[in-house]
């Protein structure tokens, strides 16, 4: 009985000025109370970023003496990094080498996904299959299993054809890992584009194919798009895959990694941050510009929901 | 006396809403169970009647149109014989090339052509490991994965020693249970697809003649060729999809389940020991034999499922929490704070698991800090009288790495997930207030509603229900979220040697270890102690409770179920 005669009452006092948070205070002390928590908030943010930002561009002898607002400004880390080859007649800098290498992983990934979760996409709102939904679920039950036994297996797979340290094939497990999500994306938005369109082509005499690649893909381009870049950004921070299955052949992310541990020279945390802030820059631009999509699977969902 | 009473119905009100919402959760977790039961029960059924089916089928066939099985008959001995005997001469060309790539394939791969000379001088041996030593790719890949070798180093075979690598002679070489295990596997998928086309010309062969018989115009194999591209289109588009999968999730995958069933740990050292399958002998071992064992599981099982609901739940809070401020109708230039809060989680994971790690290292920003501003000793007293780290250090904090700061290691993992988190959900949740219907605050005003009720009753159950699927899905991410603690703890603290069971000295977590980091070292990082078998088991439990809840998940998503 209490706690309803307690609801009563406060609704009583509602009625009267604005509440916040339950106070009643000036609008002065609201004002400042918000923007001193969001200052906070702001700066908790910010320190760590800062900081790695200074110690980036930082000629401190170690990691510990970088402080968190940048004081001094050079480019020995990234004239470092740039230059330092663990073998020396590499044709590339340790650093550039795994960057390209890994932009290589990324581009191939990137079209292949395009192309394939398209086909998928495509093929899974168009036509009738057998067993499609059990497929389906079984394609995202299978993602859940935890993939590190599974390297064991992928090791001996690359080993037994060849393919260690070759970019490519290791791009092709990026490829697999991506179509069962993006198959969910892209079913998701090509089953609003009206199947009319389609019928209206088939009647002009289109095949499946061209109805495909004249009509659905040109109308799903944005959705297109955000797969390119979600699968271009993947394997950049990727770590174990990559460790496991290119242990000659450095991606960016065993380099960073590398720079973090005592054991193989060099332990260098400050070339990391240089190499690290090299990265994440460009990712953060596509991450932020971006944003907008966040909530496109929600509000898709709860539309549907 | 009339307060205590009050008190108590209070108190009562709320045992009886608590009763009544366990009781329909028993009831509903119940119904899921026997739901799920009834799905396996009717998964295997259907299995059994359809093996039945096609066997009855096939009884059925050769009884009514005998001539008809018996072209299927002539394609099932060599595949294309019924097409050419149809006359249909490419389409049999077809699956006669096929077939002869799959022979060609066995026996290039052999070595078939020393097998008459050697038996006759190693008549024992030979026979017995016929297709260890001539066998081809599919022949010798299905005798490995049954097996999983025979002979290993310093094993004295036709008169020689095995040796560890013999260029000149691959039988004098050692069997590696792994590879042959991995081939094994290769192969069975291979040979699961060829059956499929070789089952498919055989029905082919078959209602072709049925056709022929009945007098139907039977098309040409442009026809043919024409009509499968418009039949098939949607599976031939997959193909390449579906091969990729096939390659490098389903069948990692299997060979992972699989490890789980032998006796592969670091006591076998491969090419001297065999692997064997020894069936349910680690799960038994996991769940039976050492009650230490089973402890120790469900203590990082509890502090995993901790971390993942504590993680889930923090960043969610948070999240809403900033979005309501910055939305509230105090703060200005809304969009420059949102962008500048967000910035933590453009940053990519990795990066900033790697920074914070640097950050609370041993001689790390956060120890400098302390230093300089001469309250080391001050925030250690703190943090002792709060229970985060035990008593007794000394110098300078160890964040990460002493045994008694377990509970500090696991406030601060927690903590830096918020920090990278929660800009997400803030993200997320403004997305959801803006679509909040503003009639309904209209109303609420109307009706005299203060803020606090228009929150609870409005706000709140709006943002959760469109927000629930994203919560679920980052619980089961957070929880098999490998990076979140390999990069910035590494699971540290280490227990204290006394506290961990005898059974898994060898393989210890670490006191922030989580499931999935703990597997990681299981199988990768201890050294003489790999044990594969122990992480495959655990590899298993872990998906077998996340699929759970995913596919549960999943289940219950409308969208996913509609129609296309």
């Amino acid at each position: 009985m209490a706690f309803r005669e307690k609801r009563h009452t406060d609704k009583k006092e509602a009625t009267g000025a604005l509440r916040f948070f339950g106070t009643t205070l000036p609008k002065v002390v609201k004002h400042v109370i918000v923007y001193a928590w969001l200052l906070l908030w702001v700066g908790i943010a910010l320190a760590p970023i800062s900081w790695m930002v200074s110690a980036a561009f930082s000629d401190a002898p170690g990691i510990g003496y970088v402080p968190i607002i940048p004081t001094s400004f050079t480019l020995d880390n990234y004239r470092d990094i740039l230059t330092y080859r663990s073998e020396t007649g590499q044709l590339f800098p340790d650093y550039v080498d795994s960057f390209l290498t890994t932009l290589l992983v990324a581009t191939v990934t990137t079209v292949l996904v395009v192309i394939l979760s398209a086909l998928v996409g495509f093929a899974v709102t168009r036509f009738r299959f057998h067993a499609k939904k059990p497929a389906l679920l079984l394609m995202m039950g299978l993602q859940m299993f935890p993939g590190f036994m599974g390297m064991i297996a992928l090791f001996i797979i690359f080993r037994v054809f060849g393919w260690l340290n070759n970019p490519f094939y290791l791009s092709l497990i990026y490829v697999a890992g991506a179509i069962p999500f993006n198959t969910f994306i892209v079913r998701g938005f090509m089953r609003n584009v009206p199947k009319s369109l389609d019928e209206a082509a088939a009647i002009d005499g289109a095949t499946n194919l061209q109805i495909m690649i004249k009509i659905i893909v040109p109308l799903a381009a944005p959705i297109m798009g955000f797969i390119a870049v979600t699968a271009f950004m993947g394997p950049w921070l990727d770590y174990i895959l990559p460790s496991i299955l290119m242990p000659n052949n450095e991606t960016v992310a065993m380099w960073l990694f590398r720079m973090n541990v005592p054991t193989p020279q060099p332990y260098r945390p400050m070339w990391f941050m240089a190499g690290a802030l090299f990265l994440a820059v460009p990712i953060m631009i596509v991450q932020i510009y971006m944003q907008k999509y966040v909530t496109y699977g929600l509000t898709a969902g709860a539309e549907k929901g | 006396m009339d307060k205590d009473n009050e008190r108590k119905t209070g108190r009562a009100f709320w045992k009886s809403k608590v009763v009544a919402k366990a009781k329909g959760l028993g009831r509903f977790i119940f119904a899921r169970i026997t739901k799920t039961i009834g799905g396996v029960y009717r998964f295997f059924r259907a299995l059994v009647t359809g093996i039945l089916n096609f066997f009855k089928n096939l009884y059925l066939a050769a009884k009514h149109h005998p001539r008809s099985f018996l072209k299927g008959l002539s394609s099932f001995f060599l595949m294309g014989l019924g097409q050419f005997r149809n006359k249909q001469p490419y389409k049999g060309a077809l699956f006669l090339g096929i077939f002869l790539v799959f022979l060609l394939t066995e026996f290039l791969t052999g070595d078939y052509i020393y097998a008459p000379a050697e038996i006759a001088r190693y008549p024992a041996e030979n026979t017995l490991y016929f297709f260890r030593d001539y066998g081809g790719l599919f022949t010798r890949g299905i005798w490995g994965f049954f097996t999983l070798g025979a002979l290993t180093v310093g094993d004295m075979y036709r008169g020689s020693l095995i040796v560890n690598e013999d260029f000149a002679y691959d039988w004098l070489q050692s069997d590696n249970s792994r590879t042959l295990m991995g081939e094994g596997v290769i192969v069975l998928v291979l040979v699961a697809i060829f059956a499929a086309l070789w089952i498919f010309s055989v029905r082919d062969a078959y209602i072709t003649d049925k056709k022929i018989r009945a007098g139907m115009e039977i098309e040409r194999f442009k026809e043919w060729i024409r009509r499968i591209w418009d039949q098939f289109f949607a599976y031939i588009i997959i193909i390449p999809a579906v091969g990729l999968i096939l390659f490098f999730i389903l069948m990692p995958f299997l060979f992972s389940f699989l490890v789980g069933f032998t006796n592969y740990d670091a006591s076998i050292s491969l090419r001297s020991d065999l692997i064997e399958w020894h069936g349910f002998a680690t799960f038994r071992e996991v769940f039976g034999i050492d009650p230490a064992f089973r402890t120790f599981f469900l203590r990082v099982l509890g502090w995993t499922t901790f971390y993942a609901a504590m993680s889930s739940f923090t960043v969610y809070v948070m999240g809403f929490f900033q979005a309501v401020v910055i939305e509230s109708r105090f703060v200005r230039y809304k969009k420059l704070w949102r962008l500048v809060l967000i910035l933590p989680w453009a940053v990519p994971g990795m990066i900033s698991l790697i920074v914070f790690s640097n950050i609370f290292g041993a001689d790390g920003l956060m120890n400098r800090l302390l230093a300089d501003w001469g309250v080391t000793d001050t925030v250690r007293t703190a943090l002792e009288s709060l229970r985060l780290i035990g008593e007794g250090g000394t110098g300078t904090i160890e964040w990460f790495t002493r045994p008694a700061n377990a509970n500090l290691a696991r406030f601060l993992v927690l903590t830096v997930n918020l920090w990278m988190g929660y800009p997400y959900f803030m993200l997320l949740i403004t997305g959801v207030l803006s679509i909040i219907p503003r009639d309904l605050y209209e109303a609420a005003d109307i009706d005299g509603g203060s803020t606090t009720q228009k929150f609870r009753y409005i706000t709140l159950p709006w943002v959760v229900r469109a927000t629930a699927p994203v919560i679920i899905t980052t619980f089961t991410f957070n929880f098999n979220n490998f990076g979140a603690i390999y990069f910035l703890t590494g699971g540290g603290p280490r227990y204290l040697t006394d506290d961990i069971p005898r059974a898994i000295r060898d393989t210890p977590p670490g006191q922030t270890d989580i499931l999935i980091s703990w597997i990681y070292k299981i199988a990768f990082e201890s050294g003489d102690h790999n044990a594969y078998n122990l992480a495959a088991v655990y590899s298993i439990l872990v998906f077998i409770l996340i699929a759970i809840v995913s596919l549960y998940y999943l289940s219950r998503l409308k969208s996913f179920w509609e129609e296309d």
